[in-house]
């Protein structure tokens, strides 16, 4: 009896996880954007943009070879991490590798904010290092790296949005950003994964609703263990299944499923695939070199993703062929 | 000659390029780990995935968590039960709840209040406060010569207070005091000894500890040594006793870790050794004791005990996939009223299985025979029980 007590409990509490996972169906907020809000803004110059350094470019990235003094350790998320600090006063919040790197999270992130940024959507200051020196109260030694992010001055973290509640619900750049988080073959779309930043630029003072915690992609769908920056499960992972009823079938399996399912328009893909096909082999190149991956493995996730996004522009030629 | 200079200018600029180029520190060895003599399967990379995410980080996550295999030996292959931890100020206080349940129905609750970075992290003070009921509890008499078949089971409860502080002047090194108080209540349950036990006691434990740790992972250890030395006073404050049960125990131990290629080879050897007034012996449920999941593998739990103890144990991991060791391992030991009747003279040999990630052991599967012959044993992590050197209070009974 006191066996099956047991089970009863970790059974409860796998039941209970999976109910609180997933989001609401998004519905169009019945409040309106307030005019100094953005998810995204036209990429005008967006064959220049450097995707190794980023949108806030190499005078914001970590020393590599700075001493990093610990602030103090992550105690939320199932990412080890800490806030440290650089030589030069700045806080950075750090998300590690697990030892034995296990398909890191760290690498992805920066790849996707990269990615997401170059087509426009805003991005906090990401940057990768694969180790660094950690200074704390017993002394100094190397550890395992991953994605820095900066706690700028600029930019602050005023809490975070919902997807299935907020102003863009319905807009090109919120139906755009899911279907290339699908590509991406994200799985953790919670909502607290999303940040709104207030972002001072002089006077300027703009809300930014931003898609910030994304390393969780570049895998599978698999809903108890997912695999990450993995390429085979990748490659393996099929994207567009059709178009039913004026929607297309994505095959996203994940917990989000409210997000996706008849919800996302053939030109909410064309629209997303045109704007990440318009990135040049130097960019993809470059978003993968700052996410610390070997040109090998670089290739392997290029090659994949450039096969999405042929998928996706081609979904809107053929629905025209048809018309 | 147009080449030679051309490349005499490269050179010359290169230097300066090199001298300030910003290079990160090489990567730590523990970002990567050995492969696998065989290549894994998804389906155990997907379970490491999950419990390295969701079970492995230790008491980083604030919040609600699950408590799990943190059972004395006796409990069943599992536990479980809620727990709520949180950091605070800067990771300058802890504070830590739980409770669980075994699956023989061992119970146990404790809460700890602790502030781990004073003095710049050199002192770790705190508090530690424990209840716990374990009905079953296996005994089959003092000395290395008991019988299998005198199997008697006693029921403990013990409520506890301790207050710790850890001295660290370096990262490998820990000098621990504690003192506490504890209430041992124990009562005969089933077989032929003990009977009649009806016992209510009381004790103020006081100590100090001086620990050397170089293991690169303590939880899944690969290499690196640990070297303990420990002196505890077990002060007997029960009324109307006049101390007549205080006795002192002392504890040596010593573990060391080596990879070899595939393989990693860990001996471990633990001795315990009391001092009693002369005529007296330590109380049953202090004793130290061989037997069980890790200890004398192929014996029952507590199977031995007596006022000594001597325990070494060398095994060795092959990694059969990148997550999951063969291990084969010879425990021996004995038991003593006197230390200098400690010998090695009983013994396990066996072989098993360990799931782990690079720094954490999930499960340990063993089968080990003996004398007393076979005996398979499932666990929930905690390889060579080593993580009870983390506890900061007295348990009741005494765990090898």
């Amino acid at each position: 009896m006191k066996r099956i007590h047991s089970l009863a409990i970790v059974t409860a509490i796998i039941v209970g996880a999976a109910a609180c996972a997933g989001v609401g169906v998004p519905k169009a907020s019945s409040t309106p954007k307030p005019p100094s809000a953005s998810m995204w803004i036209e990429p005008t110059d967006l064959a220049s943009r450097d995707l190794f350094y980023g949108p806030w470019g190499a005078e914001h990235a970590p020393a590599p070879n700075s001493v990093f003094e610990l602030v103090e350790l992550k105690h939320t998320g199932v990412n080890l991490g800490m806030t440290v600090k650089d030589d030069k006063g700045r806080e950075w919040s750090v998300k590690q590798a697990y030892p034995g790197g296990l398909d890191p999270e760290g690498p992805v992130e920066v790849v996707l904010s990269r990615l997401l940024s170059a087509i426009g959507y805003h991005q906090p200051p990401l940057y990768y290092l694969p180790a660094f020196h950690l200074k704390d109260d017993l002394g100094t030694r190397v550890v395992v790296g991953g994605r820095f992010r900066l706690k700028d001055p600029s930019l602050k973290d005023t809490g975070s949005w919902k997807w299935e509640d907020n102003p863009f619900v319905g807009t090109k750049e919120y139906q755009g950003l899911i279907v290339l988080l699908v590509m991406f073959n994200s799985t953790d779309l919670k909502n607290t994964n999303n940040s709104i930043y207030e972002h001072r630029n002089g006077d300027l003072v703009e809300q930014w609703f931003v898609a910030r915690d994304i390393g969780s992609a570049l895998g599978d769908w698999n809903p108890l263990a997912p695999r990450k920056s993995h390429p085979p499960s990748f490659e393996k992972t099929p994207y567009i299944l059709g178009v039913e009823g004026g929607h297309v079938q994505l095959a996203y399996n994940g917990w989000y499923k409210n997000l996706v399912r008849d919800r996302i328009a053939v030109d909410d893909v064309v629209w997303a695939s045109e704007l990440l096909g318009r990135l040049s082999e130097k960019q993809w190149q470059d978003a993968f070199r700052a996410g610390g991956y070997q040109p090998e493995v670089a290739n392997r996730f290029i090659k994949k993703l450039k096969e999405k996004i042929g998928q996706g522009k081609a979904l809107g030629s053929r629905v025209a062929d048809r018309f | 000659m147009k080449t030679l200079f051309r490349c005499a200018i490269a050179l010359i600029c290169s230097i300066p390029a090199a001298a300030f180029a910003q290079e990160p520190p090489a990567v730590p060895s523990s970002a990567s780990e050995p492969q696998g003599v065989i290549a894994e399967p998804d389906i155990i990379t997907r379970a490491v995935l999950f419990a390295d995410r969701h079970l492995g980080k230790g008491d980083l996550t604030n919040g609600i968590y699950v408590d799990y295999g943190n059972m004395i030996p006796g409990a069943g292959w599992a536990s479980v039960g809620p727990g709520y931890r949180h950091w605070y100020g800067k990771d300058s206080l802890f504070v830590d709840a739980s409770a669980s349940i075994s699956v023989t129905g061992y119970r146990m609750a404790q809460a700890r209040f602790e502030l781990p970075a004073l003095l710049k992290s050199r002192l770790v003070a705190g508090v530690q406060s424990r209840w716990q009921q374990f009905n079953g509890v296996d005994y089959f008499g003092s000395g290395p010569d008991s019988l299998p078949s005198a199997l008697s089971d006693y029921a403990v409860k013990s409520t506890q207070l301790e207050g710790y502080v850890t001295i660290r002047p370096v990262r490998w090194l820990d000098l621990d005091g504690h003192i506490g108080w504890v209430n041992p209540r124990t009562r005969h349950l089933d077989g032929p000894l003990l009977q009649g036990l009806n016992s209510r006691q009381a004790y103020v434990p006081t100590g100090v500890a001086l620990t050397i740790d170089t293991r690169d992972f303590p939880d899944h250890p690969t290499r690196g040594v640990m070297l303990r030395g420990a002196a505890t006073r077990y002060d007997d404050r029960t009324s109307g006793s006049n101390g007549v049960n205080s006795f002192n125990r002392f504890d040596s131990e010593a573990a060391g870790f080596v990879p070899i290629g595939k393989v990693v080879l860990g001996v471990h050897g633990w001795m315990v050794r009391s001092d009693v007034d002369a005529g007296r012996s330590v109380p049953f449920y202090f004793q130290p004791t061989l037997g069980g999941v890790s200890s004398l593998r192929s014996f029952a739990d507590y199977r031995f005990r007596d006022d000594n103890m001597l325990l070494a144990t060398v095994e060795m991991r092959l990694a059969l996939l990148t997550h999951l060791d063969l291990a084969g391992f010879v425990d021996a030991g004995n038991v003593a009223r006197r230390p200098g009747d400690l010998d090695l003279e009983k013994r396990s040999y066996g072989g098993g299985l360990r799931f782990h990630t690079r720094r954490d052991t999930f499960a340990e599967i063993d089968l080990a025979h003996g004398t007393e012959g076979w005996r398979a044993m499932f666990r929930l992590k905690d390889p060579l029980l080593l993580g009870r050197l983390d506890r900061k209070t007295t348990i009741v009974p005494f765990v090898p």
